[in-house]
């Protein structure tokens, strides 16, 4: 334990370890730059929790940030783009479905949308009147052309990717390229300060790896911040009660099958299933709430799901990978001089892949804020769980918009979900709210939000949400203004449409070509 | 729509080529593809840049002969005002085709395939192609040469490419052009060598650009951009 911060240690791999690493060794950038020195424990025998994970389109930040090329990570990580998801049957149940899309609706912060879509396009669900990804996605389009730069982006997107992949991936890239020692051993035992401070990890083979700064990215286990500091688990469950999934992947009908440019997440009786396309498979999966729904039952809806899409054959020859969850997130997220990064500073349902994201504004915040000694850590830290428990918060609320929207009565999960003593209070105060104004800057005023007020608009509106008539009424500019967004809206879904390839078609072709840096 | 076929002398006996210069042609091109073997002559006439093919993405170089589709500042009455004209442009309608028979086990040769959809093409005008015994006339063996000079260009500009973005040399630009008589024009999705970075090269990179023979084209592309002022030139007085 040295004043100045020096050694940052990270305990566990994984995308979350990786990430972290990756971020802080490119920041500071270590190789080059001596001060600062980044070690990543790895116990070779704990394999990370490698379902189909997506992604927000911060990642394709991260990645410039950390420096790989995107054609490298999209060849090696089996990665496909997405450009938002499409959430079926939430609503009443049946084929309906509306898009949260990765574009801001066109002209957002500009112009209030919503009144003058009640008022003369109320029959065009609203993301396909302020946007047009929706349709982009329904005509199975890649978000950009071969001749669009990496990371570039003619409509926002993000990815999806094989976690199992994206970690090793990112591990080569650390260690080759950025200078962070990578230590594949167990660690046996946590050796504390007398302040309570953590001195070092003890590894198996390497002996003693001492730290200023501990990075706990040792997923579920929590092993610092969980099981060494005792610090609990906040648990979401009483708000959203999924904490089982049973996940699989899925071959693709044929070779030329169009890949989707989005995720499908399609509720069912006490869970719903995603099901997210990679280049070389799709990875599905049904989450669901064990207090609702046996195994049994759920893996009988995952397979039929699945059956619909490709054949019984197929579905009857899965395997389901089962993983058991408690939500929630750690009660502190810094604890002295360690702090949580990834599952180890909690999980929620993947609904809306926060996950990653999450991830990423931590590895960020930490490298950013970095602090220069120990005496400086105590502000970082507190600012740190601030801004992490806010995070959380918005992020379960976002989350439980979806179903306390929800008309389903169809079984007591839906109907459980909407009880009042399982809304947080403050999503309940912004619900009246929205019944008069549409969400906005005022209700979400942090220069980083997780989820910015547009996401709620899709949602709301996207599932059925209608404010009071009779709401003030708007400006005569206001009523212009929209109609040009609108308008916009179109025309660049016509000249989109007519420019970007299949989505497929893009992912192929980036076998044989690379995307241009420029 | 073209129409390519190997060339040989029986069917194609007594096809000419017309070897004049006008838009009938299909010399109303705004720009041609160009090969840094040609860089010393194409930057005596020509701006150089670089475009993203829109089919692979990967750039290629070209000469520009004007700023919007459809115009070639050079073409005139009395055909292409400019002393060397790129060899992508002069070798039509002709185009090298896939291997020839295989010899000895081998693929053969790339063969001479023509465009037999081209304008240019005649019975009675232009170049013959071959002697009355089926020999090959010297136009036709200048082309052939030609065609074998290009192809080999073609192959060896990734590596061109490849060097300049080793350096970052390549940067994208937008040309905004008024010309005068209220009209405008924007060059855009284009891109050029960055010449403060070329000047900040090391010795190290100079060195091994030379070595590689990426030096010299890379500064030929470097003295073409004084043509953008002669091309602005040309276009106001065609008015």
């Amino acid at each position: 334990m040295s004043e100045q911060i020096r050694r940052v240690v990270i305990v566990g791999g994984g995308s979350a370890g990786w990430l972290a690493a990756g971020v802080i060794a490119a920041d500071h950038q270590i190789p080059r730059v001596p001060g600062l020195e980044v070690t990543l424990v790895e116990s070779p025998a704990v394999s990370p929790i490698g379902v189909g994970e997506g992604t927000w389109p911060s990642m394709r930040d991260t990645l410039r940030r950390i420096g790989v090329s995107e054609t490298d990570f999209i060849r090696e990580c089996d990665a496909a783009f997405k450009q938002g998801s499409r959430f079926g049957g939430w609503t009443d149940g049946g084929g309906e479905h509306y898009y949260h899309p990765f574009s801001l609706p066109q002209g957002y912060g500009e112009a209030n949308l919503v009144t003058p879509w009640l008022r003369e396009h109320g029959a065009v669900p609203f993301a396909e009147l302020v946007s047009c990804q929706p349709q982009l996605c329904e005509r199975g389009r890649a978000p950009k052309q071969v001749t669009t730069p990496e990371y570039a982006a003619v409509a926002n997107y993000a990815y999806h990717l094989d976690a199992g992949r994206f970690g090793p991936f990112l591990q080569r890239h650390c260690t080759a390229r950025l200078g962070v020692r990578h230590v594949l051993d167990h660690v046996t035992r946590i050796e504390a300060c007398d302040n309570g401070d953590l001195a070092a990890v003890v590894t198996g083979a390497h002996g003693r790896i001492e730290g200023d700064l501990f990075i706990d990215c040792t997923g579920f286990s929590s092993l610092l911040l969980g099981q060494h500091y005792g610090v609990p688990l906040v648990t979401v469950q009483p708000q959203l009660f999924n904490d089982s999934a049973l996940a699989v992947q899925v071959p693709y009908a044929a070779a030329d099958a169009p890949i989707a440019s989005h995720t499908i997440a399609t509720a069912c009786a006490a869970g719903w299933i995603w099901d997210i396309g990679l280049q070389s498979r799709r990875g599905v999966g049904h989450v669901y709430s064990s207090a609702h729904m046996t195994d049994e039952q759920a893996e009988r809806i995952l397979r039929e799901y699945v059956a619909a899409g490709t054949d019984a054959r197929t579905a009857a020859a899965l395997a389901p990978r089962k993983l058991s969850f408690r939500p929630g997130y750690r009660a502190s997220l810094w604890q002295r001089n360690c702090v949580a990064v990834g599952l180890a500073a909690g999980f929620v349902e993947p609904l809306e892949a926060s996950a990653l994201a999450l991830v990423e504004f931590s590895a960020t915040m930490i490298s950013e804020q970095l602090p220069a000694t120990r005496a400086l850590m105590e502000t970082v830290a507190a600012r740190f769980n601030e801004a992490f428990r806010y995070r959380w918060e918005r992020a379960l609320e976002f989350l439980k918009l979806h179903y306390l929207l929800s008309r389903r009565s169809d079984s007591p999960y839906w109907i459980e979900h909407r009880a009042a003593a399982t809304v947080p209070p403050r999503l309940a105060g912004l619900l009246e709210l929205w019944r008069h104004q549409p969400p906005s800057r005022y209700d979400f005023h942090r220069i980083e939000e997780i989820f910015p007020a547009a996401s709620y608009q899709y949602v709301l509106y996207g599932m059925g949400f209608r404010p009071e008539s009779g709401a003030r009424p708007e400006s005569v500019q206001n009523a212009a203004l929209a109609q040009r967004c609108f308008a916009e809206a179109a025309a660049l879904g016509k000249s989109m449409l007519a420019a970007l390839p299949a989505n497929r078609a893009l992912l192929n072709h980036l076998q044989s070509y690379r995307l241009q840096r420029i | 729509m073209a129409r390519h076929a190997p060339l040989n002398n029986v069917e194609h006996k007594a096809l000419r080529v017309v070897t004049q210069r006008a838009a009938a042609y299909g010399d109303d091109q705004m720009y041609a593809l160009t090969v840094p073997a040609e860089f010393r002559n194409v930057q005596s006439c020509y701006p150089i840049v670089f475009q993203k093919r829109a089919d692979t993405g990967q750039f290629q170089p070209l000469a520009l002969f004007g700023f919007e589709a459809g115009e070639n500042l050079f073409l005139t009455e009395s055909g292409w005002d400019a002393h060397y004209i790129p060899m992508s442009v002069e070798r039509l309608p002709f185009l090298i085709g896939g291997p020839g028979a295989p010899q000895d086990g081998k693929p053969g040769p790339p063969m001479i395939h023509i465009d037999l959809d081209s304008p240019r093409l005649s019975t009675t005008e232009g170049e013959a192609l071959f002697l009355e015994y089926g020999g090959s006339t010297p136009f036709l063996e200048r082309i052939g040469s030609l065609l074998g000079s290009l192809h080999e260009g073609i192959a060896a500009t990734p590596a061109f490419i490849e060097a300049l973005q080793g350096h970052e040399l390549l940067e994208s630009f937008v040309l905004d052009v008024e010309h005068g008589d209220g009209a405008t024009s924007r060059l855009a999705g284009l891109y050029t060598v960055n010449e403060d970075r070329a000047r900040a090269l090391d010795g190290a990179a100079v060195s091994q650009l030379h070595a590689q023979g990426h030096l010299e084209p890379m500064y030929m592309v470097v003295a073409s951009t004084v043509h953008f002022r002669d091309l602005i030139e040309r276009r106001k007085r065609r008015g």
